[in-house]
């Protein structure tokens, strides 16, 4: 491989990173809302998004790409590639951790929030103060996971003509008539991509057990 | 003292206080009042709706019927029957503080933080104005040394400690306790009671429901018994373990097996 692959690989990867850790970042916290609002049980926001998380998490994620690309000029929406590959990745990994958080909130302790209210917080500072760190902290092994995950999966954004760490090893190989290089390279910048959250996976679950929780 | 001016003083005013679960009611127009700088225990067997009583004080529990006022405050209600906003109530509810049987530490927080939290987020109070508070607190109850320490890494008693710093932070009119030894190991119960004996003699007002006989013999100012939700006896603690007025009473304390002085 010459300096020029090398390049289009590391590209590759950055697109790679930029587009998941904005799809994580919107999804995390996405997935949130979307556990608090189900915790209120609102007649039909309810069930609509019972039916968003179902479909969400039963619908290939090519397939999610493909229909949003598709179908986003026939809704007069003028979409460029990244921006609908980060909309698939969103709402795929969204459902997701929707229900990660729906489970923390489920398992949260009514002491604690009783603890809380006693002192004179209201529910809000409650949430904020007391709920929501602690069940960051139960439930980032179950994210981290989530992403992970996201990331194996973003190839299937390719799909719509984005030049991610994976399509990109086609391109090197079109040229080059060697194909094992840039697709070990791409392998392993994956592994490295996946370590850190493995790491910062480790980092949660030590602080989660030394507060025992 | 006219009868209207006694309930403005009141530290916690109980009138006609009714809760059911479902068919079963576990609290039957209740009647209580106390002063400030009064220690008030409850007494009663499991299940006699002594839990009850004390978490409606803070609204924690709703009742059906009947009103309370701390300090002179409603909670939970308006006057006219409109329900409190949760900021209004959280307001009245800084007037108390409670200590649970089960401590209910924050984890994620260190001693230092489980005290200083309300008074910084409810309070408004500066950090270093709350710390100060806290450290003067932590050292009221002998916990001085571990205000870096996470709540695992404490005994029960400790736990129970902090607990009891975290609620006298928010420097409520009154401090309830709900059975604040029942989880303890029994060598532990001496250092929290000992906590507790000290904020009486302070002139803290305490609402406490206990199972240890000579402790409230020796702290209160009234005692109460409560019998499936009714009050069937209320007395100075001396006329109350010498002399009880009703069988059930007597029978309880011959079960609890009361030393004949504190």
């Amino acid at each position: 491989m010459n300096a020029s692959a090398w390049h289009m690989l590391l590209e590759g990867a950055w697109t790679t990173v930029w587009i998941s850790a904005v799809s994580i970042a919107i999804g995390v916290v996405a997935g949130l809302v979307i556990a608090l609002i189900r915790l209120a049980r609102i007649p039909i926001v309810d069930q609509l998004l019972v039916l968003y998380t179902s479909v969400a998490r039963a619908t290939p994620l090519v397939t999610l790409a493909l229909f949003i690309f598709l179908s986003a000029p026939d809704l007069g929406l003028d979409l460029n590639r990244s921006v609908a590959g980060i909309l698939a990745l969103t709402l795929n990994t969204t459902a997701f951790n929707a229900e990660i958080w729906r489970s923390a909130f489920r398992n949260f302790s009514r002491e604690q929030s009783e603890a809380a209210m006693a002192t004179g917080m209201t529910p809000w500072v409650t949430f904020r103060r007391i709920m929501l760190p602690q069940m960051v902290i139960t439930s980032l092994p179950g994210l981290v996971n989530e992403m992970s995950f996201l990331i194996k999966g973003s190839p299937a954004i390719a799909v719509i003509g984005i030049v991610d760490l994976t399509r990109v090893t086609n391109r090197i190989s079109a040229v080059t008539y060697e194909p094992l290089p840039p697709i070990l390279v791409a392998g392993v910048l994956y592994m490295a991509i996946i370590g850190c959250l493995v790491w910062l996976q480790r980092l949660a679950e030590r602080r989660a057990n030394r507060l025992a929780m | 003292m006219s009868e209207a001016n006694t309930s403005e003083t009141a530290a916690v005013s109980i009138h006609h206080l009714s809760k059911s679960f479902d068919d079963v009611e576990v609290l039957r127009d209740v009647e209580l009042e106390v002063k400030t700088g009064e220690v008030v225990t409850i007494i009663g067997s499991s299940g006699s709706g002594k839990s009850t009583l004390l978490r409606c004080i803070n609204w924690l529990e709703k009742p059906d019927r009947g009103s309370i006022h701390i300090a002179g405050q409603r909670i939970g209600v308006h006057e006219d029957g409109r329900p409190m906003p949760v900021r209004e109530l959280a307001k009245v509810r800084a007037q108390t503080g409670m200590v649970f049987q089960g401590f209910n530490l924050w984890p994620h927080l260190n001693v230092l933080h489980n005290v200083t939290e309300a008074p910084i987020h409810v309070q408004g109070k500066s950090k270093r104005e709350a710390e100060e508070l806290a450290t003067a607190l932590l050292e009221k109850v002998g916990m001085s040394q571990k205000h870096d320490s996470y709540p695992n890494t404490l005994s029960g008693g400790q736990k129970q400690r902090v607990a009891i710093a975290r609620a006298l932070a928010m420097q409520p009119e009154v401090m309830l306790f709900d059975e604040p030894t029942s989880a303890l190991d029994p060598e532990l119960v001496g250092e929290v009671l000992a906590v507790i004996k000290d904020l009486s003699a302070e002139g803290y007002t305490m609402v406490m429901v206990t199972h240890e006989m000579a402790f409230a013999r020796a702290v209160s100012d009234q005692v109460v018994f409560l019998e499936k939700g009714l009050i069937i006896e209320r007395a100075d603690p001396e006329t109350f373990f010498t002399t009880p007025k009703t069988d059930r009473v007597r029978k309880f304390l011959e079960n609890h097996d009361t030393p004949s002085s504190a």
